[in-house]
């Protein structure tokens, strides 16, 4: 079991390497030898199993990952710390994986659907500006972000709970662009031009000042690395102790049979209400960080467009499972940025890329596995 | 209010009735004969609206310039293009994905409305800006007070009207229309009674299809511009109203694009906001509807059987 | 509990009076008289569309009656949801297989306890180790019932539900809904697709965990006859939404009424 242990870490060494060269290389052939080598070691481990020893041993000390995934993180930091643009991507990517765990349980566990996931991410942006523009202590503002976006989400708990299915989709659908239309044309809210937010400033410590650690600097956006690995994992955490647990269960319950469900005493609205908020307050507090992160907000950032590369996060990674959502929103934010030529198209992209998945693999890259309660002691 | 100018709105919003009708009975039509969504539809739209202007600028390049005749191949060119996408997306798309959860196909659809709005944006030239439409039906007006009635509006009114009287003739007094019928009420009976399925199936996509390219000819037409986002908004509009009439039904998807275009219209007259808050307007009645009569003003589903 | 002792009124579990219920044009329950013992097994037959699954839906909730009352352990549960149903203590099986297929077998079972579970939040996500106690406990349970049925299939606890042959998913149904105890248990054609080995060995597990439990009430709609005239102390017949018969099965065979429900009219000699 400790070869097991020993070989994951290793494992993560040597992606935290993978991960550092794939942010911070500006060679394209690199890049795509990255994607490629990726590519091909999924495939081997799908097709061979070959990483099942350690994989299971890995899930039976969740403690033991989570320290692995943080100092590979750690590392890929270290690596990159004078690199601003690539510490930017990381900490984007990882405040989308936020966002995209808090779709996760409304679509994944719940089934419940939403494609208004950028409306409120930017609920939680915009209270974020709103309230650090008045002085709001930052933490606060960034929590507030999460709540008021639960808040606004109980707007729609009536149409969501009413509607099943394409219904519920069209409802989603119609507030997402309400949302943006109306920031766009209310100028109380600074209109198509947007807001300015001010860099975080936790109980003294400046984010948007480069660090000076004795001879060493590094980028500001290390600050924010830290804080968006710190919400990610909380995050990840939350879903996990969600899933594995009789909420979780009643989640799957009302996904998938609501009939039976409510039969065995189930409270549907309840589950539902529950999942919804939860995704919302994730949603909001990723997106209030996010904001302050930018420092500018605008309209045109949370389209239905933005909401749609969402959904496509949580398809591609596999509807129902955390996991694969940072490799998905790797592949999804990442890709575009580094190869620029595809940019442009990256909305033609993506919407190729998940019909395709949907057509040929529909449970995405990580499948959602058996529930399993307490891994840790299935040792 | 001055009656001209009621006038004028009246005909704006029956016009946009029309156009919400006809987007409308394509997804009932889809909804009626495979229970799906097909959640690109009001790209489809847009997409025939855009096939029109490049055919008509080819028309115009090719030194043929007859009216009737430009506007005749136009709508023709518009709508058999939009009735091969139609097709083509039930082969392709909708009917592999018939076994797979509504969700799946549900997401196939927006994503592949995503698609044709970005291949709009991306490959046609300027396509990130709104393009004049070209006026091709005779622009003789006639002022009756403050109300403009031009002629070229109600000649696409009663084309608006027609088309969707001639889908719904097809689908009630044809042999076909009444195997798309049998096919929306019980396939797998009808399958057993010799219909084809699946050609049904991608003939009725076609129709609905064919019907959103004329939609947006029309749509071209009347406002003498588009955009590669209009989609977006008939879709939603269309689905709503579909959804309002009670999925499945002709007359309910008539029912409901009038409705929408009546609310439309009213709310931009007597609400105390700039007209930019229309579409913000046109979201929130869709939402409200939807939750309070999710199941369509008209058809009520019964309850589930366990 | 025999058929000589008498039977008064207050044994009655559960009584439904005049019980209607429409779809649309169709009366599917018709003013339905009907009440069960506390303690026994009730046959509740009649041919395909005489309202036995309608009945079964009223009684838990998932169709509100037009008219009528239904009285369950002295309190009227008429119309109400079904998760207060559930509550109350009434448990069903589903004529259509109803698990979540892709949840594992203990997932499945443990729907039926719900009741019995911590459903906060902050219990769920935050106190673990009550949640590891429940937990251990629910696999206990689970483990317990299932062996009865099928010790294989305890064995298979974390499996999917969807690796079951048909069988074995009818026994987890069944389990789902025995694992929260309930007072009257309503089982809606468990035998279906079954042999008869298969369905005697069933119904050999049903009547041992009945024996265990002395508070077990059921109804039991089948089609097997067989299953019928060894489980039932009395049996309901049903036909168009209304009762044509009741009695022991011995007596209702050979009803005349009951024969031509199932079979049509009788042929002039």
């Amino acid at each position: 079991m400790r070869s097991h242990i020993a070989v994951a870490a290793a494992a993560f060494a040597v992606g935290g390497v993978w991960l550092w060269a794939f942010l911070s290389t500006d060679s394209v052939w690199l890049f795509a030898s990255l994607i490629v080598v990726a590519v091909l070691a999924f495939a081997f481990f799908q097709r061979f199993d070959a990483a099942g020893r350690y994989r299971r041993a890995l899930a039976t000390r969740p403690r033991r990952a989570a320290l692995f995934a943080v100092l590979a993180v750690a590392g890929v930091a270290g690596g990159l710390r004078d690199q601003a643009y690539p510490l930017l991507m990381l900490c984007t990517v990882l405040l989308f994986v936020v966002a995209c765990i808090g779709l996760n349980i409304q679509t994944g566990y719940c089934g419940i659907v939403n494609f208004a996931g950028a409306a409120f991410f930017g609920t939680g942006a915009y209270t974020a500006a709103v309230l650090s523009a008045h002085g709001v202590p930052h933490l606060f503002a960034i929590v507030a972000g999460g709540i008021v976006a639960a808040l606004v989400g109980s707007l729609l708990i009536l149409p969501v709970l009413r509607t099943r299915g394409y219904y519920a989709a069209l409802v989603t659908i119609a507030f997402g662009i309400l949302f943006s239309t109306f920031l766009e044309v209310n100028s109380a809210l600074g209109g198509p031009q947007g807001l300015k937010l001010p860099g975080i400033d936790l109980f003294g410590w400046r984010f948007n000042r480069d660090i000076q650690l004795g001879g060493a600097s590094a980028s500001f956006y290390v600050n924010y690395l830290v804080l968006s690995l710190a919400l990610a994992l909380a995050a990840f955490v939350f879903a996990r102790r969600v899933e594995r647990s009789w909420l979780g269960l009643a989640f799957d319950a009302v996904r998938l049979d609501e009939t039976a469900a409510a039969t065995f005493g189930i409270g549907i609205a309840r589950a539902k209400i529950i999942a919804f908020t939860l995704g919302n307050l994730l949603c909001g507090i990723s997106g209030a960080t996010y904001a302050m992160m930018q420092g500018f907000i605008a309209p045109n950032n949370f389209t239905f467009g933005e909401s749609l590369i969402l959904v496509s996060i949580v398809i591609l990674g596999g509807i129902g499972n955390p996991l694969g959502i940072v490799p998905a929103a790797l592949v999804i934010i990442v890709v575009p940025q580094k190869l620029q030529f595809i940019q442009e198209y990256r909305f033609l992209l993506y919407g190729c890329l998940v019909i395709l998945i949907l057509l040929f693999r529909p449970e995405g890259l990580l499948p959602r596995p058996l529930r399993n309660y307490f891994p840790e002691s299935s040792a | 209010m001055d009656p001209g100018v009621a006038a004028q709105y009246a005909f704006n919003g029956l016009m946009l009735g029309v156009i919400y009708a006809m987007v409308a009975v394509g997804f009932t039509l889809f909804f009626g004969v495979l229970d799906v969504i097909q959640f690109a539809h009001g790209d489809v739209v847009m997409a025939g609206a855009f096939v029109a202007l490049a055919t008509s600028l080819a028309l115009h390049a090719l030194g043929i310039a007859v009216p009737a005749l430009v506007v005749i191949v136009v709508a023709c060119a518009a709508g058999l293009a939009m009735a091969l996408v139609g097709a083509l997306i039930a082969r392709y798309l909708v009917l592999p994905l018939r076994a797979a959860p509504a969700f799946n196909t549900l997401l196939v659809t927006l994503m592949l409305g995503s698609i044709l709005r970005e291949l709009v944006r991306l490959f046609y030239p300027n396509g990130s800006n709104p393009q004049p439409f070209p006026r091709l039906l005779p622009t003789v007006s006639k002022n009756l007070g403050n109300f403009t009635l031009r002629l070229d509006s109600v000649i696409l009114l009663v084309t608006g009207i027609a088309t969707i009287v001639m889908v719904n003739l097809v689908v009630r007094r044809t042999r076909f229309g009444l195997a798309i019928r049998a096919v929306a009420q019980d396939s797998d009976t009808a399958r057993s009674m010799g219909i084809d399925f699946e050609r049904v199936v991608l003939v009725t996509f076609a129709i609905g299809s064919a019907l959103a390219g004329i939609a947006g000819v029309v749509y071209g037409l009347y406002y003498n511009e588009v955009n590669f986002d209009i989609g977006l908004l008939l879709g939603v509009i269309g689905f709503s109203a579909a959804v309002v009439g009670g999925l499945g039904s002709i007359y309910g998807a008539i029912l409901g694009g009038f409705l929408f275009a009546a609310l439309q219209t009213i709310g931009s007259v007597a609400l105390p906001v700039s007209s930019a808050y229309n579409n913000v307007f046109a979201f929130a009645v869709v939402i409200i509807l939807m939750t309070w009569k999710p199941t369509g003003l008209i058809a009520e589903r019964p309850s589930e059987r366990a | 509990m025999t058929l000589a002792e008498p039977v008064t009124v207050a044994d009655w579990l559960l009584t439904c009076r005049g019980l209607t219920m429409r779809f649309g044009g169709v009366l599917a329950l018709d003013s339905l008289d009907l009440h069960v013992v506390q303690g026994e097994i009730l046959g509740l037959i009649g041919p395909n569309g005489s309202g036995k699954t309608t009945f079964f839906n009223v009684l838990t909730g998932l169709y509100r009656p037009h008219a009528g009352r239904v009285e369950f352990a002295g309190r009227d549960i008429t119309g109400h949801s079904p998760q207060q149903v559930c509550r109350a203590g009434i448990a069903r099986t589903f004529q259509r297989s109803r698990l979540c297929l892709p949840l594992t077998v203990l997932d499945n079972v443990l729907i039926g306890n719900h009741p019995r579970l911590d459903n906060g939040v902050g219990f769920n996500v935050f106190r673990r180790r009550a949640l590891r106690h429940q937990f251990d406990e629910g696999v206990e349970t689970s483990r317990c019932l299932l062996a009865t049925f099928n010790p294989d299939l305890a064995a298979r606890l974390f499996d999917a539900a969807a690796t079951l042959d048909m069988i074995d998913r009818r026994r987890v149904e069944i389990c789902r809904a025995l694992v929260n105890a309930p007072t009257l248990l309503l089982l809606d054609e468990p035998s279906a697709g079954m042999t008869h080995g298969e369905t005697r060995e069933l119904m050999d597990d049903i009547l041992q965990i009945r024996a265990s439990s002395s508070a077990l009430t059921i109804v039991i709609i089948e089609h097997e006859m067989n299953v019928i005239e060894r489980m039932t102390q009395r049996c309901v017949v049903l036909n168009y939404g209304e009762k044509i018969a009741e009695g022991p099965f011995r007596a209702i065979a050979s009803d005349a009424a009951v024969q031509e429900a199932y079979l049509g009219q009788a042929m002039t000699t």
